[in-house]
């Protein structure tokens, strides 16, 4: 299943702009980009595609950065270059560009030039809205080498399998397994920091994964699943719409946890009579 | 539903007969061509024309066994190329030698771009050859992504490729907004296969929302332009049902798959040629990958695609249907077999060979996530389908494993049974479908089973009895 909880059209103009077009390339939108993650993180709004467009740029601060070369139908909105240094494939340099800016390099590229902080906020944005596929897919921008321990010992990489790790108890549906293993390191409380109400969010994403397969479970199971304490129950149980009966949770009927069984009657359309109609009426001519 | 989806497949491959008759005229045409190219390419500048002689080289692949100075040759030359076609004063005037050429140059740019990165990555990984590394260490930019998306990304704007595909789609004149470059063949030609090596790149990079994202204004059919051209038809198809099976919608890449396996099956006959010898290579591969994507998603195939499908790769795709740990190192073995040659885009770590982690690697890695994740459910649904109710610990015991083990097989299933599914607009767009009739839900520990089904269809026979007593 997959959620889009920041459809497209409720995703600020600026941004928009820049994913539709070259600037998305352009080092000069980071800056703008992580602020916008920040915005997400903190009014709880979730956008996939301006996320996975940062973790592929980045600025470089390279030898080459001076090259810089213009294209005419862009030239008037693009920032300004020294005339001096457009110079499209040099061959003693073998640089091919030709948009109009500098060249720059996607994040990918260079891991090391981009805030950590983003980039683990990102991934924790993206743990959020499973089920979903948005955490692979930023693990697949990301240095190949990031998910083996013996050879990527920085904190980033560190970071980045740690929260992976969350991931998979969380997709294999593990939930209570996914809240022993967020409590038991100190880390974890570090990289969420920034994402607001995250445990809230995680907490609601996984009760409408039991609402889906469940009307009724033990308050046992629910307890752990949600991460509550028997005190703290009754009022999330509340909040979230289902009642308590005995050692039981009840749950409302949704179309999901209905498990009816249905048939697919056949949809006739009148205009499959055409011709037995148009026939009556000829004869009757 | 899974009937709908059948359905929807029969639907398209019987439409456009014609279509695929003169693409196969076409496509033979092509052949033709072929020889005379390579007539032109072996001996060098037969014609005395240095242009035509560089465009035909431009197209020509690079020998497997090429070293670095020709690696090297080759980039610059591409660069001036692309220099020449890019920033003249005004669009050039060229003749094209075939009008497949700016197929074969795409192509040829990124299978140089990616055969090269491979090639970098093993003697960073080897750290043997000092000067080979030296050369490399000091060229970074050489073959680099950004210059290779840069050209394609410049070759689209040139010719104003999006916005024409754009005026076609809303069923206008693309030459109003084609512009002074985008109105002549080479530039359109060009652009439009740019779009493709895109899908491709990005693909290569790992980035497979924005691959699908790429082809938002081409349309996939037969009717497409690619499609004239056969090598174009395939590699599409190709990527874009391998980044659906990246995104997890391995019901929208079996479409994918199905629907190119079924237009070669069918044309095999017809296209005896160099041509086709190379997409066999690739056509094995999506069905290594077809396996995949069934075995994760069961969906019912084309009855030809199903009968090849058990004979290549029968015995794999039995045992990964039966799922368990057993079947893993068969998913991984298949994954890497026909999984793209991924490019890492980072310059690699020549200080330290052994930072240097094949990207191949790193992505199968973080797909066997989801195959770990799904591998159960084949076996669930094979239990599910025998009863409408059922104790959990019962139902635990039949796939051996314990009641909370289970219970996240259960919400793993239930998952996976939703499914994005393409149904028109954009490729990365598409409604949450169920990809199987069976559903359950829990109360408490009961398992309550239910079926999707089918009803008599009676119009039909009804109709057909009408006209019958007449």
């Amino acid at each position: 299943m997959t959620t889009r909880p920041m459809p497209a059209d409720s995703r600020p103009e600026h941004i928009d702009a820049i994913l539709a077009g070259l600037d998305r390339y352009n080092p000069e939108t980071v800056s703008t980009f992580q602020d916008y993650v920040q915005y997400q993180c903190e009014n709880r709004t979730y956008d996939a595609l301006a996320n996975l467009a940062l973790l592929k740029l980045g600025v470089v601060k390279d030898e080459h950065s001076s090259q810089r070369f213009l294209l005419p139908e862009r030239g008037s909105n693009a920032p300004q270059h020294e005339a001096n240094t457009t110079v499209f494939l040099n061959l003693t340099t073998r640089i091919a560009i030709a948009f109009s800016f500098p060249v720059v390099m996607v994040y990918q590229f260079n891991p090391h030039l981009t805030k950590e902080e983003t980039i683990t906020n990102i991934l924790v944005k993206a743990l959020t809205i499973f089920p979903s596929p948005d955490f692979s897919l930023c693990l697949h921008l990301l240095p190949p080498n990031i998910l083996d321990a013996a050879t990527a010992t920085d904190a980033l990489s560190d970071a980045v399998r740690k929260l992976t790790t969350l991931n998979e108890l969380i997709e294999s549906g593990s939930y209570r397994e996914f809240w022993v293993a967020y409590e038991s390191d100190d880390l974890y409380a570090d990289l969420v920091a920034d994402c607001a109400g995250f445990e809230d969010t995680m907490r609601d994403a996984i009760a409408l994964q039991i609402s889906m397969i469940a009307r009724e479970v033990s308050k046992e199971l629910a307890q752990g699943w949600l991460n509550v304490s028997a005190e703290d129950l009754p009022e999330v149980i509340t909040r979230l719409g289902w009642t308590i009966e005995g050692d039981k949770v009840k749950l409302p009927i949704n179309k999901e946890n209905e498990a009816k069984t249905t048939v697919f009657r056949e949809n006739v359309q009148f205009n499959q009579f055409h011709n037995v109609i148009r026939r009556g009426f000829e004869q009757a001519v | 539903m899974m009937n709908g989806g059948v359905s929807r497949l029969a639907h398209e491959d019987d439409s456009d007969d014609e279509v695929l008759a003169t693409t196969l005229v076409e496509a033979m045409q092509e052949d033709e061509g072929d020889y005379d190219d390579v007539s032109v390419s072996g001996g060098i500048q037969v014609t005395g024309d240095d242009l035509q002689a560089r465009l035909a080289a431009a197209a020509t692949p690079l020998e497997f066994q090429a070293g670095l100075p020709a690696r090297f040759q080759s980039y610059d030359n591409y660069c001036s190329l692309f220099h020449f076609i890019l920033n003249s004063d005004g669009p050039v005037d060229l003749e094209l030698p075939t009008y497949y050429w700016a197929w074969d140059v795409i192509d040829e740019f990124i299978y140089q771009f990616n055969s090269f990165c491979t090639y970098r990555q093993r003697v960073a990984k080897k750290a043997q050859n000092e000067e080979e590394i030296q050369i490399l260490r000091e060229n970074p930019q050489t073959w680099g992504c950004y210059s290779v998306l840069n050209v394609l990304y410049s070759l689209i704007q040139r010719s104003h490729m999006n916005e024409q595909l754009a005026a076609i789609k809303a069923g206008q004149d693309p030459n109003e907004v084609a512009g002074e470059y985008g109105s002549r063949p080479l530039y359109r030609m060009l652009g439009y296969f740019s779009i493709i090596g895109l899908l491709r790149v990005h693909c290569l990079l790992g980035d497979f929302t924005l691959a699908l994202k790429t082809l938002d204004d081409i349309e996939l059919n037969k009717k497409a332009v690619f499609a004239k051209v056969m090598a174009a038809h395939f590699t599409t198809y190709y990527y874009v049902g391998f980044s659906y099976m990246m995104l997890r919608r391995y019901a929208d890449a079996i479409r994918t798959f199905s629907h190119i396996l079924v237009y070669v099956s069918r044309t095999k006959n017809f296209q005896k040629n160099s041509q086709f010898d190379s997409i066999t290579k690739k056509n094995d591969q999506m069905y290594a990958l077809m396996a995949i994507c069934v075995a994760l998603c069961p969906v019912r195939l084309d009855d030809t695609i199903h009968a090849t499908l058990r004979e290549k790769y029968g015995d794999q795709f039995t045992r990964m249907q039966r799922g368990g740990p057993e079947s893993l190192p068969i998913f991984e073995e298949l994954f890497l077999s026909a999984c793209p040659k991924f490019i890492s885009p980072i310059p690699p770590d020549f200080d330290n060979p052994e930072n240097n982690v094949d990207p191949s690697q790193h992505h199968l890695k973080v797909f066997m996530n989801d195959v770990n994740n799904t591998i159960s459910t084949p076996v669930l649904k094979s239990y599910l389908k025998l009863y409408t109710t059922m104790d959990i610990n019962k139902l635990a015991k039949f796939v051996e494993t314990d009641a909370e083990t289970l219970r996240k097989q259960l919400i793993v299933y239930k998952q996976k049974n939703r499914q994005l599914r393409w149904t028109e607009g954009s490729l990365l767009e598409g409604e949450l479908m169920h990809t199987s009739d069976l559903d359950f839900a829990l109360q408490g520990d009961i398992v309550h089973v239910s079926e999707a089904k089918v009803g008599r269809r009676l119009v039909d026979w009804y109709l057909r009895n009408l006209q019958r007593a007449y």
